[in-house]
Order: C-alpha cells, then sequence, then structure tokens
C-alpha cells in the first residue's frame, strides 16, 4: 500500500496497461524523452516518425522552447497522424511535419501582464535578497520570469538533481527559508498582490518559475484537440513524464499534466521519483531508455498489420492486364500500356530503377512550348521523372544487370488503376532480393501520384537502402529550363518551364512507409531511407509526387509543396483508398463485362481504362492528345479523334467529362476562328491539331519512312474537322439533354461552324455548290473536290445550325437576340446559308445508294483486292504512293464513316450500300478505321466481319509483334472499339432523343453488360445470347428512357424490364 | 580479337585478303591467314600474303578449316567465292552449290561470323558505309548488334535497311515498318527512333540511319547497298539453305556489291 493508503501497482499492472495501442502519446521531453539537451535523440525520431506514419497522434508538451526541442528532435513526419509541441510552459502550440514545425497558437502577455510578471518577480527577488540571498531573474522567457535561486550553478542535469537540491535547501535554510515550496507559495501571493489571477507558478528547484501558464493549459489543449477533437476517449491517450511526484517540497514538474478532463489517461512515469508518485501515475522508471522501449512496443503490433497491407491487385483476371517477364525490345511499349494517368498527368510504365531501355517520362496535359526541331511546333513540356529511385542491398546497385532475374511480373489493376510489380532478382553477390511496387495517378485528387516501393532480403540479412533519384524526362521537349530546389528529407521541388509556353512544379518526397523498420539516414552524404534487415523484413518506403501546373508560367514551388503536404499528411494507404473508391464510381457506369471472349473483355477494358485516365472532367483547358497521356507521339496535339471517336464514350459514361471536352472547343473558337480568317474565310475552322492556344498546330510538312521530306497537307485541307465538332456538340446535346450547354456554348458552335462551311462553299456553273480542295478521312487522296464525308457534314453542319437557334430562340429569345448581335448574324446569311446547304453537292446516286466518295473517285485505277491483303497495311508504302493517289484505294473508314456518325440519317440501306462497295478496298492503314467497320458491319448483321474488324482493332496497341504503342496509345482505336461493342454489337445507339436497341452479339459473346447515361436516365443493360435468339435486361434509374425498338419509340419507366428477340422476328417486351 | 583469312591462292585471293585486311582494321582485329594444304603440298609463308602471320595447315581443307576455327578465338573468319561462270542464271534448289565447299563447310559450322568475298564485288577498301538489313525481329538482329559492336564509330554510317513485305514476324518483339500510319509526319520518325532504339546500342557515337525500301528482299538490299556506295552487308542468317531458308543469303552471294558479313545464330546457353 501506498502512504497515502492507495495499493501500489505492481509491474504485472503496469505492463498490462501498457500492453494497449494508444491513439495519443503524450510526453515530456527533458528526462523522458531524452537524459539531457546534448543527448542523440535519433532513435526517438525514428520511432515518432513511424509512429506517425502509422497514424499516431503525438504530443511533446514541455516547457522549453521549439528551438531547443525541434533543434534536438529533428522529425520530419508525414502520414495520418500529427506530430504537436506544446512548448513554453503552454504558451505555444506547434504542429510538425514534412517541412518543419508550423506555429499553431501562441498566447502572447499583454504589455499589462507583462508589467505583472516582471513585478512579482522582482518583488519575490527583493525579498530573498533582503534575506541575503544572490538571486538573479531571467526576464527573456515567452510569458513568464524565472527567479534563479541558485546563479552559481549553470543549468544542472536531471542527474544532478538531488545534489542541487541539497544546496538550495542548505542556502534557504542559512537564509531562515522553509525551502522551495515557501518560495513557490509566496511567489503565488505576490503574483495575487500585484494583480496576476491565474498565474503558473512552478519550480525545477533552481528556478521559481512565475508564468501566465503551465502544462496544464497544454494538457487542456491536448485533451480538447486530440481527444475530444477527434472523437476520442481520454483512456485512448498514455501521457509519458519523469517528475509527477514532488521534488522536496514543491510539486514536480509533470504534475501539471493531471488534469482532472483526463482523469482516466494513462499517466506513466520513467524517472527515478525519489518521493513516490500521485496516485494516478504508474511509475515504472528506466528514464528515456524505458520510454523508447514503450514508443517500440507501440509500434511493433501496428508495423506487423502495416506490413501485410501492402497492396495487391485484384485477382480477378479480367481485370489485371499482365506482363510477365522482361523483353527488352517490348519495353518501351510496355511502358506505353503501363501509364497511370488521371487526365492531369500521365506517368509512362518504366522501371523505377530504370534499364539500358527505359524511357520514363511524366506528361502534363494543357502545359506546351515551342519545339526547336525542324519543322518546329508546339510540343509539350515533359516533368522529370518522378518514379526514379536507386536501391542498393548488400553493398551493390540493385538492377536488372546485376546478377539474375528469377520472376518478373507486372499487372495493371484495371479496377483501381494501379501498377503493380512484382520481382525478384539474384545478385551476382548469390543474395536474393524481392521487390514490390505500386504506383498510381491519383483520380481522387488529380495533382498527386504515389508510389510504395518495397525491398526484402530472402536468404540473410542485409543493409538495404532506397534513394530517391531526380531523373530526366526521356521525352524530351521544348523544355527551356528546369530548377531543382531541394527539401529537406529527401524531397526536391522541379519548376519547369516551356519555351514560349506554360510550366509545371513538380514537388517529390520519399518517406518510410509505415510498419516498415527502415529510417531516414545519411548515405554518402545523400539522404537515404534504409537500415539494416533481417531476412524476409521488408524495406517499404512511399514516394509522393505533387504537380502544379499552368499554361503561360510556371506555377510556385509553394503551390505543388502545398499539394505534397497534402498527399503526405492523407499517407499513401488513405490517397490509395480516395483514388480507388473513385475509380470503382467511374467503372461503375464505364464498364463492359464480356462474358465469352477474355481477349475482347480485356481490348475493352483496357481501353476504357485508358479513356478514363487520359480525359480530365473538369478542366476545359485540356483535351484527349490522340496518343494519349502516355508517349509524346502526336505531341499531345488534339484531332478529330477526340470529337468523333472518344466523345462517345465520354457522353455516355461520363457526361461531365464530355462537357469539358466541347468546352475545351469552344474556349479555343478564337483561334477556330482566326484559322479560318487566315483562309480568307468566315466562321470557325477548327486547327485540325490543337494544343494550348487553339490555333492550327500542325507541322508544314514531315519526314516520310525514308527520310524524305513531305509536305503535310491536313492542316490546310482536312477541314472536315469543324464538322466533326459541331457533330459532336450535337451528339452530346442530344443524348444529355443539357440545354445550359447549348444555350451556352454549343449553338454558338454550330452557328460558327456552319458560317465557315457556307463562306467555304463556292457555286459553280452546274448552279451547285461545291467544296474543292479537301482532304477527306481518306488521307491517300490529297486535294480533292467534294469529299462526301466533308460535304454531306458541312451540309448537316448548317442545317443543325440553324435548327439549334431556332430552338434557343424558343426557349431565351433574349439569348438567342444577344448571340445574333454578338455574331452579327442576320436572317439574310442564314438564309444564304440555307441555300449553300440545299444545293450543296454530295455525292449521293439514289440509285445506287451509294455517295461517290469524292468527285471523280469512280474513275480512279482500280486495284486488284489482294494486292490490298494482309490488312491493316499501309498501302501508300506497299503500293506507292503515285499509285494510291491514283487508285480506289481507301485508307480508313470515309464513307463508311459518313453512314456511322449520321446513322440516324442515313438508313441499313444506305449503310449496307456504301459498306458493301468500300470495305474491300479499304486498307484499313489508320488506327481510326477497323473499329468504326466494326461498328457498321455489327449494325448491318455482317457480325463476321465485325469480329475480324474488331479484333484488328484490338491488336493496335495490344499486338506483341507490331510495336505501334512505344510511343504512346491509340486513343481514337479505344474509342472506336468502344463503339463497335456498344453501337455495333450490343446496338445501342442514338435515334433523335431516344435510344435504338438493336443487338447483334459475336458468336463467342454470351452476355455483355452495358451501362449508359441518356438523357438524364442511368440504365444498364444486360443483353445475353439465348437459343435462337436474344434477351435484354434493362434497369432503367433516375427518369424514363426512351427506346426504339422495331422502329418504334416507347418510355421505359425507371425499374427491370426484359425485352426478347427470336432471330428474324420483333421484340417481344416484358 | 582475331581475323582469320582462309587463303587457297595468293594471287586468286588477293581480293578477299585486300577485303579481309581492311575489314580487321576497321574493326581493330588482327588479321592472321590460315593456309590448309593437302599432304606434300607447299607451305605458305608471310612473303606471299605481304607480311601477314599464316598458319599452315595440312589436310582435307573444309573440314580442317573447320575444325581450326572451332578451337580458335575469332571474330570472323573470310573465305572467298568462287567465280559466277558467265550467263547462268540463278540456281535452282535449297543447296548453295556455286559457293566453293570450304565456303559451304564455314556457312554450315556457324563457328563464327563468315566474311564472303566474290570475284567482282567492289572490294572493301576503307568501311565507310554498311548495310545491315533488318526484317525487325529480335531473333533476326543477332547481324545489328554485332555489327555496333564491331564498326560502330564516329564518321562511319550504318544504314539499318528494313525491307517492307506483305508478310510481317510474327514473333514477339518485332517492330515491322508500321502498318498503320495515321498521320505520317509523326509516323514515320517516330518509328525510325523506335527502330534504332529497339534494335542497335551502340555508345561510340556512330551514326545510324533507317533505310526503308519496299519489295523482294535480295533485291532491295542489293540496290541499297549498290546505290549507298556501302563497303559491306552485314546480315543474319540461321545457318540453314533447308526449307526455303536463306534465299536472301543465296541470292545475295550472286548479287551483292560488296563483301558479305554473314552472321550466324548466337549459341544458345547451356
Amino acid at each position: 500500500m501506498g502512504e497515502d493508503g492507495t495499493r501500489m501497482p505492481r509491474r504485472d499492472d503496469i505492463e498490462k496497461a501498457l500492453e494497449r495501442e494508444f491513439a495519443v502519446l503524450c510526453f515530456d521531453w527533458d528526462g523522458t524523452a531524452v537524459a539531457d539537451r546534448q543527448a542523440d535523440a535519433a532513435a526517438v525520431r525514428n520511432r515518432i516518425e513511424r509512429l506517425v506514419a502509422l497514424g499516431v497522434d503525438i504530443a511533446v508538451v514541455s516547457g522549453t522552447n521549439i528551438r531547443n526541442v525541434d533543434g534536438q528532435l529533428g522529425a520530419r513526419p508525414s502520414g495520418e497522424g500529427r506530430l504537436f509541441m506544446f512548448l513554453s510552459r503552454g504558451s505555444e502550440v506547434y504542429v510538425v511535419g514534412p517541412s518543419g514545425p508550423r506555429l499553431l497558437e501562441r498566447r502572447q502577455a499583454t504589455v499589462e501582464e507583462d508589467e505583472q510578471l516582471t513585478a512579482a518577480a522582482e518583488a519575490l527577488r527583493d525579498e530573498l535578497t533582503a534575506h541575503g540571498l544572490d538571486i538573479e531573474i531571467v526576464y527573456d522567457r515567452l510569458n513568464r520570469r524565472k527567479v534563479d535561486l541558485i546563479p552559481s550553478w549553470s543549468d544542472p542535469p536531471k542527474a544532478e538533481i538531488a545534489e542541487l537540491q541539497r544546496q538550495v535547501n542548505e542556502r534557504l535554510a542559512k537564509a531562515g527559508i522553509d525551502g522551495v515550496g515557501a518560495c513557490v507559495e509566496r511567489a503565488r501571493e505576490l503574483c495575487h498582490k500585484v494583480g496576476l489571477a491565474h498565474p503558473g507558478i512552478t519550480s525545477d528547484i533552481k528556478h521559481i518559475e512565475i508564468g501566465l501558464t503551465d502544462k496544464s493549459d497544454s494538457m487542456r489543449y491536448v485533451n480538447k484537440s486530440l481527444i475530444e477533437g477527434r472523437g476520442r476517449r481520454p483512456q485512448d491517450m498514455i501521457v509519458l513524464g519523469d517528475e509527477f511526484g514532488p521534488i522536496g517540497d514543491s510539486d514536480g514538474s509533470d504534475y501539471l499534466t493531471l488534469i482532472p478532463q483526463l482523469r482516466r489517461s494513462v499517466f506513466v512515469s520513467v524517472g527515478v521519483e525519489p518521493n513516490g508518485v500521485p496516485p494516478r501515475v504508474l511509475h515504472l522508471g528506466g528514464g528515456p531508455d524505458a520510454f523508447l522501449r514503450i514508443l517500440h512496443d507501440q509500434l511493433s503490433e501496428r508495423e506487423e498489420v502495416a506490413y501485410r497491407s501492402f497492396p495487391e491487385p485484384t485477382r480477378d483476371p479480367a481485370w489485371r492486364f499482365e506482363v510477365k517477364g522482361f523483353d527488352p525490345f517490348r519495353e518501351r511499349e510496355i511502358e506505353t500500356l503501363l501509364t497511370v494517368a488521371n487526365g492531369e498527368t500521365g506517368t509512362r510504365g518504366a522501371l523505377e530503377e530504370g534499364s539500358a531501355v527505359s524511357t520514363p517520362a511524366t506528361f502534363v496535359a494543357g502545359v506546351f512550348g515551342d519545339g526547336t526541331g525542324d519543322p518546329a511546333f508546339r510540343q509539350p513540356v515533359c516533368a522529370p521523372d518522378w518514379i526514379g529511385l536507386r536501391l542498393q542491398a548488400w553493398g551493390s546497385v540493385v538492377n536488372l544487370s546485376n546478377g539474375e532475374l528469377v520472376e518478373h511480373e507486372r499487372v495493371l489493376d484495371m479496377r483501381h488503376a494501379v501498377v503493380y510489380r512484382y520481382w525478384r532478382q539474384r545478385l551476382r553477390s548469390g543474395h536474393m532480393l524481392r521487390v514490390r511496387t505500386a504506383r498510381f495517378a491519383s483520380l481522387a485528387d488529380r495533382q498527386l501520384l504515389a508510389l510504395r516501393a518495397e525491398a526484402t532480403p530472402e536468404d540473410g540479412g542485409a543493409r538495404v537502402i532506397w534513394a530517391g533519384a531526380v531523373g530526366v524526362s526521356h521525352a524530351g521537349g521544348p523544355t527551356k529550363e528546369t530548377e531543382f530546389e531541394m527539401l529537406d528529407a529527401g524531397g526536391f521541388i522541379a519548376r519547369t518551364r516551356g519555351r514560349n509556353g506554360g510550366g509545371h512544379a513538380l514537388a517529390v518526397a520519399t518517406r518510410p512507409a509505415p510498419g516498415s523498420p527502415v529510417a531516414r539516414m545519411v548515405d554518402q552524404g545523400r539522404e537515404v531511407i534504409g537500415g539494416r534487415l533481417e531476412p524476409g523484413d521488408p524495406a517499404t518506403i512511399d514516394r509522393f509526387a505533387a504537380i502544379v501546373s499552368a499554361r503561360t508560367r510556371v506555377p510556385s514551388g509553394e503551390a505543388a509543396r502545398r499539394a505534397l503536404e497534402r498527399a503526405e499528411q492523407l499517407g499513401y494507404d488513405e490517397l490509395l483508398r480516395r483514388h480507388c473508391a473513385a475509380w470503382e464510381e467511374r467503372w461503375h457506369d464505364a464498364d463492359l463485362m464480356v462474358d465469352g471472349d477474355a481477349g475482347d473483355q480485356e481490348a475493352l477494358r483496357f481501353s476504357i481504362y485508358h479513356m478514363i485516365s487520359t480525359a480530365h472532367p473538369t478542366k476545359d483547358t485540356v483535351s484527349v492528345g490522340a496518343r494519349g497521356l502516355g508517349g509524346m507521339s502526336y505531341f499531345l496535339h488534339v484531332f478529330w479523334d477526340t470529337e468523333v471517336f472518344t466523345l462517345p464514350f465520354y457522353i455516355y459514361t461520363h457526361p461531365q467529362t464530355a462537357r469539358t471536352l466541347l468546352a475545351y472547343r469552344f474556349r479555343n473558337l478564337p483561334g477556330a476562328r482566326e484559322k479560318s480568317g487566315h483562309m480568307g474565310h468566315k466562321g470557325a475552322l477548327y486547327p485540325w491539331e490543337s494544343a494550348d492556344k487553339g490555333v492550327e498546330t500542325t507541322p508544314p510538312y514531315g519526314y516520310g519512312p525514308d527520310g524524305e521530306m513531305v509536305p503535310i497537307l491536313s492542316g490546310l485541307m482536312e477541314h472536315h474537322i469543324s464538322a466533326d465538332v459541331a457533330w459532336g456538340t450535337w451528339e452530346y446535346w442530344k443524348a444529355t439533354g443539357d440545354d445550359e450547354f447549348m444555350a451556352t456554348m454549343g449553338v454558338e458552335m454550330l452557328l460558327e461552324t456552319a458560317r465557315f462551311w457556307a463562306s467555304r462553299s463556292s457555286i459553280d456553273e452546274d448552279g451547285r455548290y461545291h467544296i474543292r480542295m479537301v482532304v477527306g478521312p481518306d488521307e491517300y487522296h490529297e486535294g480533292v473536290d467534294d469529299n462526301a464525308y466533308t460535304n454531306v457534314l458541312a451540309r448537316w453542319n448548317i442545317r443543325k445550325a440553324v435548327e439549334s437557334l431556332a430552338w434557343l430562340d424558343s426557349r431565351d429569345s433574349a439569348c438567342a437576340d444577344e448571340l445574333r448581335q454578338r455574331l452579327e448574324l442576320d436572317s439574310g446569311e442564314i438564309e444564304a446559308w440555307l441555300l449553300v446547304a440545299d444545293l450543296l453537292v454530295d455525292g449521293f446516286d439514289p440509285e445506287t445508294k451509294l455517295f461517290e466518295q469524292f468527285a471523280g473517285f469512280y474513275e480512279m485505277d482500280d486495284v486488284p483486292i489482294e494486292k490490298l491483303r494482309p490488312r491493316p497495311m499501309a498501302a501508300d508504302v506497299m503500293l506507292g504512293r503515285e499509285v494510291t493517289l491514283k487508285a480506289k484505294v481507301v485508307k480508313q473508314a470515309d464513307v463508311v464513316m459518313l453512314c456511322h456518325v449520321l446513322s440516324d440519317e442515313y438508313g441499313d440501306d444506305v449503310a449496307l450500300a456504301n459498306y458493301d462497295y468500300y470495305e474491300p478496298i479499304t486498307s484499313h492503314g489508320s488506327s481510326l478505321s477497323p473499329g468504326i467497320h466494326a461498328a457498321v458491319a455489327a449494325r448491318l448483321g455482317a457480325v463476321d466481319d465485325a469480329v475480324d474488324d474488331f479484333k484488328m482493332a484490338a491488336a493496335i496497341d495490344l499486338a506483341d509483334n507490331m510495336g505501334n504503342a512505344a510511343r504512346g496509345l491509340h486513343m481514337a482505336t479505344m474509342g472506336g472499339l468502344w463503339q463497335a461493342a456498344v453501337m455495333g454489337f450490343a446496338g445501342l445507339q442514338r435515334r433523335h432523343e431516344a435510344l435504338l436497341i438493336d443487338p447483334h452479339l459475336p458468336p463467342a459473346w454470351k452476355r455483355v453488360r452495358v451501362p449508359l447515361w441518356f438523357r438524364g436516365s442511368r440504365a444498364e443493360f444486360d443483353l445475353r445470347r439465348r437459343k435462337g435468339g436474344v434477351e435484354v435486361g434493362i434497369l432503367v434509374e433516375r427518369a424514363p428512357l426512351r427506346v426504339v425498338l422495331d422502329g418504334t419509340e416507347r418510355e421505359l419507366e425507371p425499374g427491370k424490364h426484359r425485352l426478347r428477340r427470336r432471330d428474324g422476328a420483333p421484340w417481344e417486351v416484358s | 580479337m582475331t581475323l582469320l583469312i582462309a587463303v587457297a591462292d595468293p594471287r586468286a585471293d588477293e581480293e578477299l585478303v585486300t577485303s579481309a585486311r581492311n575489314l580487321a582494321k576497321a574493326a581493330g582485329w588482327v588479321p592472321r591467314a590460315v593456309h590448309v594444304r593437302e599432304a606434300g603440298g607447299a607451305e605458305l609463308g608471310s612473303a606471299d600474303l605481304a607480311d601477314l602471320e599464316v598458319v599452315d595447315l595440312e589436310g582435307e581443307a573444309a573440314a580442317t578449316l573447320a575444325g581450326f576455327a572451332a578451337k580458335a578465338d575469332l571474330q570472323a573468319i573470310a573465305v572467298g567465292l568462287r567465280a559466277l561462270p558467265a550467263g547462268k542464271g540463278k540456281r535452282k534448289g535449297n543447296a548453295p552449290g556455286r559457293l566453293g565447299h570450304v565456303a559451304e563447310a564455314m556457312l554450315a559450322s556457324g563457328v563464327a561470323p563468315l566474311l564472303l568475298v566474290r570475284p567482282g564485288m567492289r572490294p572493301l577498301t576503307e568501311l565507310r558505309r554498311l548495310v545491315v538489313p533488318l526484317e525487325g525481329s529480335p531473333s533476326a538482329s543477332g547481324a545489328m548488334k554485332r555489327a555496333d559492336d564491331a564498326f560502330c564509330r564516329r564518321g562511319r554510317e550504318i544504314v539499318m535497311l528494313h525491307v517492307v513485305t506483305t508478310t510481317t514476324p510474327g514473333e514477339s518483339g518485332s517492330l515491322p515498318a508500321p502498318r498503320i500510319v495515321d498521320q505520317e509526319h509523326y509516323e514515320w520518325s517516330a518509328w525510325q527512333e523506335e527502330f534504332t532504339m529497339r534494335f542497335s546500342q551502340c555508345p561510340e557515337g556512330g551514326r545510324h540511319r533507317v533505310a526503308v525500301r519496299v519489295g523482294t528482299p535480295a533485291l532491295a538490299i542489293a540496290e541499297e547497298a549498290r546505290a549507298d556506295g556501302a563497303e559491306l552487308v552485314v546480315l543474319s542468317w540461321n545457318g540453314s539453305f533447308a526449307d526455303g531458308h536463306g534465299a536472301v543469303v543465296r541470292e545475295l552471294l550472286e548479287t551483292a556489291p560488296c563483301p558479305l558479313l554473314i552472321i550466324p545464330p548466337e549459341p544458345r546457353a547451356g
């Protein structure tokens, strides 16, 4: 029993109390965490950083100041937990993050309070001096004065406290004063006398400290912010100190932490406590060593759990895109295919440690500069490599060249957009090392990217060291300059500026991962992370990157640093959780589940994964580049690929993204007007290639296969892009019913493109309008007249523009008038447009139902079909440019494309006639072609052809013997695949403001599930092959869905519906 | 680092020796001559071959030479081809026939790269430009590796010749000329860059140029070598004329305007 009658806690009680995991660790500094101010605090720092990374909150409560504590501790934690410092005896609160301490709150004495403190201290000094004592006052402390009872002693270490106490007592006794306690009491009386109502009076034997605050203020703050503020209970906190019990006749310095609100917290003293401890305190003893053991115990269980939680990809093979082994010949293709992107940035899937064939690069959407090559044009400004890591084990650098590759596999988990790597290497030294990594570009916070890397020695203890590397992008580009600023704790900020363009700031930091027994350390003058590991122990790190970009300047490093801090505070696991949740949400509305053909399933999910990755849902300064965000090919330039090939995917799965992509075109209307004006026309002619400014970015020439200069005419002649943008606008409006978009952006785009077509057309002696000297989608034939695709879409564009203006008149006539006025558009001009539309040649023969691809096409040379096989074929290379110019050879879907995009205007009879005529002579020498042919063939019931074309399109990025993907993905192909699957095989096509249902499933497909958004309704189609027919289950949500069945429109109310169609028979609805 | 020159008759093999010596000089190899004589035949001395070191062997020429080469650490072997009979067309069938039995045996042995010089070829005087035909498959790119290793130097051009045909290699990692060309101003330069990176790893600053021709490979290779004034054609060959293989090599032996360096497949590990 204790002196006060309470039971003395046994050692077992203490051990049991310490077994728990505490959410908050609160402790005194001097004497508890460190023996003295000169002690090495590295071990404390290591454990604190690891605990914070694991989500534990740390509170250091001390009488001293930030310079002393932070200078000695030096912790720079990151993660879900926080490190707080409650200093200056309750007068200051700091939070410490990756970039150091930040003051949260400071109690600042008023002038009057300052005077009162001084008056009380001086009064005490005067009284003691009157007793013959030599007394000094320390004035320069925040909110307090220290009355020094024994100036002849410099600050004594805690170990000498007994001797100090003996000497002070002896000195006071000689002066007739009854110990330090009497001085404390007298100080309190003097404070009251000068008007200080609630002084904090404490003593460390040497001093009597008179202050406005004390540790009890700190503890009240702790309770408010870390306990109550975070929904915790007091028992979730342990408070560690070394002086809870009385020292001499005064309370110990930690006694004031025992505030009533925290009576259920666990208080433990590691001090000597010569006079015992108060009842609420468990006395463990052992000093800073015991303190460290407590921290270690708090870590160990958590770390074990954290280690086991290294993220794993889905096991469902239908969601895994796997690359086994390492093939140096294919590596750059693989890097592209394994790109992680989020519409803002895209990082190629290069090896973290690099190799002779690696080309790591991170692309930043919308940041361009002037290229310096020949010819010069706008090119993306790439970010430095953020994934670069150096790994050392057993004293040697670990890479694929060091020893023997035992296992190597990379897995793109398409469901959660994370690339995993598994690698085992037997090093030249004979040791075996296992490495895992997992990286992603956050879809939840698009400025952030993260990588976790783990190295585990398998067959012997090893010193393993990770070091973050500052890599150079292998993508090239118009970088004017890159400034590096090193951050403490192994990070850096790189600010990159493009020539005459935008820039970005990249901030990167590498940290020990929660649970990993590694720590930051200095190795050969460099900040690294590592440690001595036992076999099976993982050295795990987290690397975070933040990229902030601007189109016309370089953002400040501070912006990137703040974003990086955001990442570090969330921690890898939380970032990953949010990222996965964001992807789950996107897949919910986008996934095409195919049962029956694993290859088709992979191609579709792979395409959808990259389409989601590449587009930004809210940033209208960027669009989808033709080759995505995974390669430098096509320089992130935006073509018609966006509107005609990929936009439908976004319209039907994430309308917000589709709207933003169209907003990019609206934003760039001035550039389109400028181009049109330069060419002597009116209205808006969109650039064939668009970058950041919306002006024409197509280079005037390029180099052919043998290095010969080739003039590029697409920028000058491929004008159908203006109608393509108009088509995308109309398609979006009709499929979403987004009238607000149409009123504010869409009508203007339609009118300005229509104006261009009217201006571009010229009337001839035959009394008909013509559009001469163009390039249609079939780019083998340049400078042709009256390309059917161009002319028919131009006519359509004009008529839809007029229709949309009439709609605006009826919806908001003031808005329509304002638009007319702004565009200086009168009714006479509109009449003139309609005349052009009515008299525009379209090459259509009502008898044959054929469109002549362009004027004179039928008179061109025939080419034996066998000369166009096998497909795909670059016919201009195989046959020669001169031959293809004069031959009936089509590079890509042209008239067939027309039948596809205007499928609600041209019936199956027209589509069939043209498909039959043009399909055999199409070489599919463009990646844009086979997907659309597949969609049209499927619509027409030519399912075998459709399947062949679908697989041809799927092979463009995924075949391992074509090499097409090494420099970038084929976004239009991906969009074409989606259209083939949804509009072709599933047969879901827009017909005016309803959705046609007319599936033609491939023989191998047993079932396909298609989610769609259509005019405010969310619908999930479940199409199943049934013997002798097809069955369609439809779940309609949010709003009724208008569908077309056998030519008749009907409305499906929210709920479940089931349709059945036997071969050759009409639909049965149940 | 030896180039072994198989000399039968110093006077008849003068072009062979000249080409081989210059090739060795270009690569930094040491040229040595080997002469295989029948029992009792006359030995050759250095004086017969302008101070070239000569190894004299006795036995049946092809077998003895192949046996010697198999034991030696050689960078290449140079062998002379027979002159083409005037007015004769191409020989049908799988066997090379007119190569000469020594050349045939050495081709079949695959012990080392084989420099073949036919009378009437433009002798190799100074190696400034060489042509390396590449079909775009990893397994057939051994010639490029050898060419880079041995000849890639500043001031020398290696023409990486790709002949486009209707067939493409099915091997994983292949990079034939693109069959789809969306925007040719970007596509071809990107393909050439990737083609160079994929099949050439020369760190020495030599100049590489990708040339593309369409048509029959042997014809296109000979035309490229002729048009470019190439001094050497380096090509991979798996060593077999069986089942229609080696048609390109066979034809080039008769039509190439300059010496050929035939690279056998890399010996398999284990």
